[in-house]
């Protein structure tokens, strides 16, 4: 070549050629050297930058657990949803006035909030979460550019407002907020999976780089509930609680033998499926959070003290003469003088003075007892957010007249749920613990509360309460022999005790020939002329228990054998 | 060497045809892989779907109501309860 340019020499001198070719030389090297650099030093970072460009890490949620009645019926469902969202960097504003018109939202306000995260620098704006899988599919066809969906789940309630307390509710996240569904969060919720993928221009996965976790769906939750019986309960409950005015009410329905919750109703109540109008004070759980004085359903507790300590038997007779006694400056009233009394006709006639002499004679040490091992004054078992743990005044604090106030059912508390489990008490004397999830049911024995023999006592004793000359005659049941106790209870208000303020309760068993039900009224505040338990919660708990017990194909009793007993017991 | 560099050659071939292959492969892999998840989906959602449309349908009011209008059925009188 140098020989070559020798020839061809033209003026040009060596130099300058040498020059040239050490220029280009030291581009060359130049080259090389940043192409080393490259891929030696920088190339983790790069590499990883790359990577960063093009591998996504992708969130597969998984599906919340189905919460089923005790039949396997759904009472709370994921159903799966679009979440579309726009980045505001990539999406031309007034393509978003097309997606607003298909999905039912203003067209204005979805392009100006569009624009106003695109001024702010966001690259994630929500259009609208929870979309219907249809819809969104449609919207997504149209491709446009910087508009995404994402798979998620909406819970759905099929029972809407009969099973909200029972169940809570979830947020837009699939977080449990309330009730079981809050309880039981980590159980349904399962596991979101996420994998890394490389995804091309349309969003199509092209290559799957590694799975970082598997989406596992969340377990499915059976409840002893008896979803037909929940309805049933909680239309009569709804209709008393309209028809009286009242402020609120609830219902409890065990099965006697297991102590499993077939029916757990409050009012009011709300629409699950519609968060837009839920208020909070329509969200409490009446049945398990609230606490109420049981009034004159505790009298058979006293009444069983009495029959346990072996002075007395259902006959023996109680001069409750004349209908009031004065106990450190306070009165305690009967209805009226209602005499001589036996212990049948203590509960019969619900005499406030009856049961105060008895629970004088047998002591508080003995009340004490009995109660506790009904469940008064425990905490609750059920695990339920915000479950009530009642209160029962220790022994030594039972003075003369705390100990006459107790005996009827004043100066403690016990939620609606607890009543109806120490109910259970006098089917065989046996306490059973109340279940709401099927695989609880029977996982404690139950606790002893009084003999057998004293049980069928109380039971005789509380099916003349349905008899005719009893308080709560409205609550019998043509076929069956029903027994059950009425209460009215003084509301608690500001200075102590209204006049006019009152708490209804019914709180029974049916058949009494081999019990098989529990079932609880309460009905707060109801206005008007009628406010008696009798006259509120007995009618209510006869319309619910009829149903119920026919639903349950339960045999009916055998006619004689109850009009026999209603003689009997109302010869008195 | 001649054949130890032809052997060499024909190895890195092989390897490069193999190597696209099985990218090809796992393509068509995840596609087929991507078509089931998304009749999984599909299919998810038309089982919810069904469940609540069934239990919407076969809700106790709903049947109570349908008996007592569409069927005139009514509750037992008590004289015809068996005793």
């Amino acid at each position: 070549m140098a020989t070559e340019q020798k020839q061809t020499e033209a003026g040009m001198q060596r130099w300058r050629m040498t020059l040239v070719l050490v220029a280009f030389a030291s581009l060359l090297l130049l080259l090389l050297g940043r192409l080393i650099m490259l891929h030696t030093i920088e190339q983790p970072f790069l590499f990883e930058q790359g990577e960063k460009r093009t591998v996504r890490s992708e969130l597969q949620p998984a599906s919340r657990g189905m919460i089923t009645d005790r039949h396997g019926e759904p009472m709370a469902v994921s159903t799966p949803v679009v979440t579309l969202w726009v980045n505001p960097q990539q999406v031309d504003p007034q393509k978003m006035s097309e997606v607003a018109k298909d999905l039912g939202m203003n067209a204005r306000d979805l392009v100006r909030s569009v624009e106003k995260a695109a001024r702010q620098g966001r690259s994630f704006h929500y259009v609208k979460r929870q979309v219907e899988p249809e819809l969104a599919g449609r919207i997504l066809k149209r491709r446009i550019a910087g508009l995404y969906g994402d798979d998620d789940f909406r819970r759905y309630y099929p029972a809407a407002e009969v099973t909200a307390h029972t169940l809570g509710i979830v947020n837009i996240d699939g977080k449990g907020q309330e009730g079981l569904e809050l309880a039981f969060d980590q159980y349904l919720q399962g596991q979101d999976g996420s994998r890394k993928v490389v995804k091309d221009l349309m969003g199509n996965v092209i290559k799957q780089l590694g799975v970082d976790a598997v989406p596992q769906a969340g377990e499915s939750l059976p409840l002893t509930i008896d979803l037909r019986l929940q309805y049933l309960a909680y239309r009569e409950l709804k209709a008393v609680v309209q028809a009286h005015k009242a402020h609120a009410g609830s219902a409890v329905m065990l099965n006697a033998k297991t102590g499993e919750i077939l029916a757990l109703v409050g009012q009011p109540s709300y629409n699950p499926n519609n968060r837009a109008t839920l208020r909070p004070e329509h969200m409490r759980n009446r049945a398990v959070a609230d606490l109420i004085e049981p009034g004159s359903t505790m009298k058979p507790f006293t009444v069983a003290a009495a029959l346990e300590s072996g002075r007395y038997s259902p006959s023996t007779p109680v001069n409750t003469s004349p209908g009031y006694k004065r106990i450190k400056n306070k009165t305690i009233r009967d209805h009226r003088d209602y005499g001589v009394l036996d212990l049948t006709g203590i509960i019969t006639k619900s005499s406030n003075i009856g049961v105060s002499l008895l629970a004088h004679d047998v002591g508080p040490e003995a009340i004490w007892e009995l109660y506790t091992k009904a469940g008064i004054g425990q905490p609750g078992t059920l695990g339920f957010p915000g479950e009530a743990t009642g209160s029962m005044p220790y022994p030594e604090q039972l003075d003369e007249l705390r100990l006459a106030t107790v005996s009827y059912g004043y100066g403690l508390s016990i939620s609606p749920l607890q009543l109806a489990e120490a109910y259970t008490s006098f089917v065989d004397g046996c306490r059973k613990h109340v279940s709401l999830l099927m695989v609880q049911t029977g996982t404690q024995p139950c606790e002893r509360v009084m003999s057998e023999r004293t049980a069928h006592q109380i039971l005789d004793m509380l099916e003349t309460v349905v008899g005719k000359n009893g308080t709560g005659k409205r609550a019998a049941v043509e076929g069956y022999r029903v027994g059950g106790k009425t209460g009215t209870a003084h509301k608690v208000g500001r200075s102590g005790y209204e006049d006019s303020e009152y708490t209804a309760f019914f709180a029974g068993l049916a058949p009494l020939s081999d019990p098989d039900l529990v079932l609880v009224v309460v009905v707060d505040a109801p206005q008007g002329q009628e406010y008696y338990g009798g006259e509120v919660a007995a009618p209510v708990f006869s319309r619910i228990m009829e149903q119920a017990l026919r639903l349950r194909q339960v045999i009916p009793d055998q006619p004689g054998e109850a009009q026999m007993l209603q003689v009997a017991g109302g010869s008195r | 060497m001649s054949v130890l560099q032809g052997l060499l050659w024909s190895l890195v071939i092989i390897s490069a045809v193999a190597q696209v292959s099985i990218v090809s492969w796992h393509r068509d892999l995840l596609q087929e892989w991507q078509k089931a998840d998304r009749l999984r989906q599909e299919l998810l959602q038309e089982q919810t779907r069904l469940v609540l449309e069934k239990s919407t349908l076969t809700a106790h009011g709903r049947i109570d109501t349908l008996a007592r209008k569409r069927l005139g059925m009514k509750d037992p009188d008590h004289t015809q309860v068996f005793r």
